[in-house]
Formats: structure tokens, sequence, C-alpha cells
């Protein structure tokens, strides 16, 4: 009995070689798991980048088409005044006309 | 049916904006005038132009309160070198739009001396002024105001003396002189 178990602990316990293939199956497992995680880095890289870059146009663009917005602001707050300034002149000389009558 | 009608109502919005149609003769005498001022602020730009008025400025501020329920200015505005260079049946076409119901002229001095025509027109709906005409005929200078909204004439012409407008004196001795650079 005590025979058996010892015999069985031994064959367990004995060196055993590895499969032929066996090397070339854990270098190219870990090949892919580099690869992997290469391009994962890449995408997360490339995304960060695309985000930035999206957010770096908008905010131009915000700024351009504030700027836009300002000008075209400021081009009718004249026009505007003009408009008033003629306007009141005429009004205020056609007043003093016909108070003067 | 419908690629008719889409174009013409296009073309009768803008009209129906800006009330009375400026004629188009009046283009014409932009040709002959020495100084010709020409403004066409619809409701967006004349919103535009009150978001970059002041509230903290009171001139501006009340300028903001007067113009923010307008739906348009327009202003036309030449000035002659001679005498004489536009005829009255220029300014006629828009007289006859405002003998239209709903428009009343409310001022007309007209001087045979200095050969000037004023005219003040109202636009009235439900008892509510609605829009505001002025043509101004001088000599050697033609003006014409077309405003659409709720204004009252004297609102504008309070103005003067604010908001870079200047005041015209009211002084006797001041009246005078005008009068007499005027006939010059």
């Amino acid at each position: 009995m005590m025979d058996d178990l010892e015999k069985q602990i031994k064959e367990a316990l004995a060196k055993k070689e590895p499969s032929p293939f066996f090397e070339a199956r854990v270098l190219g497992a870990v090949k892919r798991q580099q690869k992997e995680h290469r391009a994962s880095s890449r995408l997360w890289w490339a995304s960060a980048m695309a985000a930035m870059l999206l957010a770096i146009t908008g905010s131009v663009w915000q700024h351009e088409r504030n700027v836009r917005e300002e000008a075209a602001g400021k081009e009718a707050k004249a026009r505007l005044e003009l408009a008033l300034k003629i306007t009141s002149v005429k009004l205020q000389r056609i007043s003093r006309k016909v108070e003067g009558i | 049916m419908k690629k008719f009608a889409i174009p013409v109502l296009l073309a009768v919005l803008p009209l129906a904006a800006q009330e009375i149609k400026m004629p188009v003769n009046l283009d014409k005498l932009a040709a002959k005038a020495s100084e010709v001022v020409d403004i066409s602020l619809d409701g967006p730009l004349l919103q535009l132009a009150g978001r970059f008025l002041s509230d903290k400025d009171p001139d501006e501020a009340h300028v903001k309160r007067l113009v923010g329920g307008l739906k348009g200015i327009y202003v036309k505005s030449f000035e002659f070198e001679d005498r004489n260079e536009y005829k009255d049946s220029d300014v006629e076409e828009l007289r006859t739009q405002l003998k239209a119901p709903g428009w009343a002229r409310i001022v007309n001095t007209r001087s045979k001396r200095n050969g000037d025509n004023s005219e003040i027109y109202l636009k009235t709906d439900a008892g509510q002024i609605s829009g505001l005409a002025i043509i101004v005929a001088e000599p050697r200078e033609l003006t014409i105001v077309s405003i659409v909204g709720p204004i009252r004439p004297e609102d504008i012409r309070d103005l003067g003396g604010h908001f870079g407008i200047p005041k015209l004196d009211d002084n006797p001795a001041r009246k005078d002189k005008d009068k007499k650079e005027e006939n010059q």
C-alpha cells in the first residue's frame, strides 16, 4: 500500500520533458499579448489625439465665430447709431419748424 | 403651383417686414448724389446691435429699450451738389404707399421760400403705433426714414444730446442763424 503511494508520488514529481511546441506556444502567447498591448496603447493615444484635435478645432471655430459675431454686432451698432442720429436730427428740425409756425 | 408660390412668398416676406417698400427709382438717385447713406436694419440685425448696447450706460440702455421692440429701421439719405437733382415724382411712389389704410400724416411742413418739405407719417394698428415714416425733401437733400414697430417720433427726437446724437440749439438767435445758413 505504502509502496503504491510512494510510487505514485514519485511518478507525479518525476521530471517530465515539455511537449515539443511548448516553448513556441509560450513565446507566441507572450508576443500576442505584447502586440495587443501595443495596439491598445496606440488606440488610446489615437483617441486622445483625436479628442484633443477636436477640442482645439472646436475652440478655434468658437473663437472665430465670436470674433465674426462681435464685428457684425459692432457694425450693426454703428449703423443703428447713424440711423438714429439722422432720424433724430431731422425730427428735431421738423419739431422746431412746427414750433416756429 | 408650389414652385411658383415659394419664390413669391420669399419675395413678399421682406416687404411685409419693411412695411413700406423703398421705391426702386431712389436707388437711381444714388448715382447723382454726392453723398449717400443707405441703412437697412431688419429685426435680427437690430437684435444683434441691441446685444452690443451696454445696460450700464444710461444712454445706451435707453436706446436698447427703445429699439428692443422694433422690427426694422430703414434710412435712405441723398445729398446733392446742386439744387433740383431729384424730382418730387421720385418720392411720389412712397407717398402713395403711405396713403394705405392705417397710415396717417401727422405733420406736413412746406416752405416755399426754402423749398423744404417735411412729412411725418404714423401707422397705427388697434390704437397702437406700429410704424413711423419720415420724408424730408430739401433742395439739396432728400431723406427717407421708415421704422417698423412701436415708436413715437418724440422718442427719437429726444435722443438729441444723448448717444452721440447732436441736440439742435433751441436758442432763437441760433435758430435765425440756422435759417440764414439754410437760405444760402
